[in-house]
């Protein structure tokens, strides 16, 4: 017999128990900009980008993932960002590569549009899936020597959101 | 192997560095409590995820098998694992196949328990753990003492040190920074060279065929995104209903492991890339069991977040080496046994039910009673040490009995001056307490 | 009201003075106290070290002793936990009160003619507190609660402190207390640290077990902190 078949055969139903539906969060009012600060981002105006990031890379579909290496600062567009935790949701079609949020020095986000938290998140979600997306809330960090938070693990070293209102 | 209260005295010997290290996890649990106190409906929700996994284990079969099929449709092949054996001989296939001779691996605890690094070792391929903590005692050949924070016995002197004999960073330092930016450069090679990038799974999503992965540093992406071959691996009972349950989740985890609003990167697999390779194994490996137990089904709801390490007094004062298994701390007590009764019998001893474990519990497992019922599984299994049968049996049967209750318990007083000696295990550190020449009944009987 | 006075065997033998001051204190408060004099133990010494199975008599000395009553009333948060989760009989589950509990949800007194006036660090003993919700848990996000604290605050002249971790375990833990003696010390001398930075006079709390176990270690530490069961100050003059 396979594993699979073995595996399904071993695992009895057990007392039906109701899923729960989808969670209703507490309608809290929260501070997408605090937030992000939080999870280390910066916000910055269009003004203001273009005087510190004067020489940053668009999206661009002939970058492949080796040649990202190379890129200093990548500017890609998020779909939206949660208030609760300022995560911003990405996906695929609007990145050069999946690695391009990941190995670039340094990452800029445009986002357009903010919902409250996870459950508004995931609401935004129901249409069709990209192949690929992720929730990405700050730069790469770590803290694994000694509980200190060093910023720049592996992936971008610093993340920048422009708001576009 | 050391039980888990001899490798506790070896690490409490160390004194300061036992207080670095429960102030160093207690500063971790007041985090966790902050971000949980923030939210209303924290316990509500907590009551919501334990609901949402009771819904998937008492269906797992189905959710199994739909997840399968989603995933197949996205073009993703999935493997079935009955044990760590055939885990370990699916992924060295994939790997052999692609003719690799070193790979990236980023955390997972499957992984660790299937021994996935020693078995791919004895075929001739490196695994390069880039999680730092991980890579860190892969270094100095440990296992992670924790799931979360593997690295978290250590010092950074002693990170520097490692580093400087694996990275040749300048001997004595032992900056954070400048050890972090060393590994980042030195896995970089590893991200950028590997054609396979195996990575654990944190949610497997039955709707849509996809699994999540969450990481802070970006080491599962760097792997997975760069790899023409990605492998994931996952236990059977990572697998929930629908996308929309992930808000739960994902607002539970980073709080309740980091005290953190979310992961920094929360990455959901589709679909391979264009020309990639993407693989995901299920495994067993006890999970089935364990499920068939309405003692034990509980502890499959285990999302990972190491709260109960952090709330653990007992965690916190004795490391993660002292639980001698992968999974540490008061959860590991509770999976261990199932996998190995015998080498784990100590493990629900090494606590004292005080019941901070259940209360941390994001999908509110009953840890503490779960270590209660081991006890008994344990001892009824014929697993007590040398002494401990008897010694309950006389107690057992002098508590049953007043009247030998009374004179057993006057002869303890009048003779417990002969407890004040070494082979006490009270009296080492603590002093006896006075007997009093009269009992409360013998007061009573008087009065 | 008629209350059935449920001693420990531990108090019974080593801190009679506990339950003197249980009996004193019930009776002051107008019950009716009875003491079963064959009473032995709860079990939680055997099951707690899993030896569950092996508690058949222990449970039946107990049944015998206080099936009669509606009221049993013990000064061990502890014990009454054990009976109450794992008593084979439904009637001694549904009557098993710890004092404290019993003083606040079912007497509900409001006034003590106590005197105490002395600087007092409250431990909160776990299975109190988590088993049997004697106070609000740090770990859960609810309103806070002492039910300990507020008995306290009927004594006069108490002053009653909290250590900085306030519901950290103190590593009695039951026979957790030898088997894992150094982890075991190392958390009550973790706990009496936090009490001597408050410097306080005496330990309190309502499980003897735990104030043995960090009166041991005060004891053996040459400490002048004194530990006293909650009951005690509750019934001091």
């Amino acid at each position: 017999m396979s594993a699979r078949d073995q595996i399904l055969r071993k695992i009895e139903p057990l007392e039906p128990v109701n899923h729960p539906g989808d969670f209703k969060g507490a309608s809290i009012d929260f501070d997408f900009r605090a937030s992000l600060e939080v999870v280390g981002a910066r916000i910055m105006t269009k003004e203001e980008l273009e005087i510190v990031f004067p020489g940053r890379r668009r999206y661009d579909k002939t970058l492949d993932g080796l040649s990202l290496a190379e890129v200093e600062v990548l500017e890609i567009d998020g779909e939206f960002v949660v208030a609760e935790n300022g995560a911003i949701w990405l996906t695929e079609e609007a990145m050069p590569h999946r690695v391009a949020p990941f190995i670039c020095q340094h990452l800029v986000i445009n986002v357009k549009k903010i919902v409250p938290n996870m459950h508004a998140a995931y609401e935004e979600l129901k249409k069709p899936n990209s192949s690929f997306g992720l929730f990405l809330a700050g730069p790469s960090k770590t803290a694994d020597i000694e509980q200190s938070l060093v910023i720049g693990a592996h992936g971008a070293r610093s993340l920048t959101v422009v708001i576009h209102p | 192997m050391l039980s888990h209260s001899e490798a506790s005295e070896n690490f409490i010997a160390d004194a300061e560095r036992t207080d670095w290290h429960d102030e160093t996890l207690w500063f971790v649990r007041a985090k966790r409590d902050k971000a949980s106190k923030v939210l209303p409906e924290w316990e509500a929700m907590r009551e919501h995820a334990s609901q949402i996994k009771d819904h998937t284990l008492a269906n797992l079969g189905e959710y199994l098998q739909a997840f399968e099929s989603k995933a197949i449709a996205n073009g993703i092949h999935v493997h079935w694992a009955a044990d760590a054996a055939e885990h370990n001989a699916i992924v060295h296939g994939i790997i052999a196949a692609q003719g690799s001779k070193t790979i990236v691996k980023s955390k997972s605890m499957l992984t660790e328990e299937c021994h996935l690094n020693d078995y791919l070792a004895s075929k001739g391929i490196e695994v390069v753990d880039t999680d730092l903590g991980e890579r860190i005692v892969q270094f100095r050949n440990e296992a992670p003492s924790h799931i979360v924070l593997p690295a978290i016995h250590l010092k950074k002197e002693d990170v520097g040190e490692t580093f400087h004999q694996h990275l040749g960073t300048p001997k004595g330092n032992k900056d954070p920074q400048f050890l972090t930016e060393a590994a980042r450069q030195h896995l970089r090679g590893h991200f950028l060279a590997s054609e396979v990038a195996i990575t654990g799974v944190n949610f497997a999503v039955a709707e849509t065929g996809e699994f999540v992965v969450c990481t802070n540093e970006g080491n599962a992406d760097m792997g997975a995104h760069l790899a023409k071959v990605h492998i994931a691996c996952t236990g059977i009972e990572k697998i929930i209903p629908k996308r929309a349950d992930l808000a739960v989740f994902l607002r539970l985890l980073a709080r309740s492991a980091t005290g953190q609003l979310i992961t920094t990167y929360s990455s959901h697999f589709h679909k391979p890339r264009e020309g990639q390779e993407m693989h995901i194994v299920l495994l067993d490996n006890g999970r089935t069991r364990q499920l068939a137990d309405p003692k034990y089904k509980n502890s499959l709801k285990c999302i990972r977040c190491a709260a109960c390490f952090n709330t653990c007094p007992v965690y916190r004062r004795s490391g993660g080496h002292s639980y001698h298994q992968p999974v540490a701390g008061p959860i590991g007590s509770i999976l261990a046994p199932n996998i190995d009764k015998k080498a784990n019998a100590d493990l629900p001893f090494a606590s004292t039910l005080c019941g901070s474990c259940s209360n941390v519990c994001p999908v509110k497992i009953n840890i503490h009673e779960q270590l209660w019922f081991w006890r008994q599984d344990l001892m009824e299994a014929g697993l007590a040490p040398a002494g401990k049968t008897i010694g309950m049996k006389l107690m057992a049967f002098t508590l049953a009995n007043p009247v030998i209750y009374r004179v057993g318990g006057s002869l303890l007083r009048r003779f417990s001056h002969l407890l004040n000696t070494r082979l006490n295990p009270w009296y080492k550190q603590r002093e006896m307490p006075v007997a009093p020449k009269e009992s409360f009944q013998e007061w009573y009987k008087k009065r | 009201m008629r209350v059935a006075l449920f001693v420990p065997c531990y108090i019974d033998q080593f801190y009679p003075q506990v339950a003197v001051a249980s009996l004193e204190l019930l009776e002051k408060l107008g019950c009716e106290v009875v003491v079963p004099t064959d009473q032995t133990c709860c079990g939680q010494p055997m099951a707690n070290s899993g030896f569950a199975s092996s508690t058949v008599g222990c449970d039946a000395n107990f049944t015998h002793n206080f099936e009669g009553f509606d009221y049993i009333v013990g000064p061990s948060g502890s014990c009454v936990l054990h009976l109450k989760e794992h008593h084979p009989s439904e009637k001694i589950r549904n009557s098993v009160y710890e004092i404290c509990e019993f003083l606040t949800d079912v007497l509900r007194i409001t006034t003590l003619s106590a005197k105490f006036p002395h600087r007092v660090g409250l431990h909160q003993s776990c299975h109190g507190q988590r088993g049997l919700h004697l106070s609000s848990m740090s770990e859960r996000n609810e309103k806070p609660f002492s039910k300990l604290q507020d008995l306290l605050s009927l004594v006069n002249g108490v002053e009653v402190v909290m250590p900085a971790r306030e519901d950290e375990c103190c590593g009695f833990g039951g026979t957790f207390c030898v088997t894992e003696e150094a982890v075991s010390v190392k958390m009550g001398q973790d706990r009496i640290k936090e009490h001597d930075a408050n410097d306080v006079e005496y330990i309190t709390g309502a499980d003897t077990s735990c104030l043995m176990h960090m009166e041991g270690i005060l004891r053996r530490q040459g400490s002048k902190v004194q530990v006293k069961h909650i009951v005690e100050i509750l019934n001091h003059a």
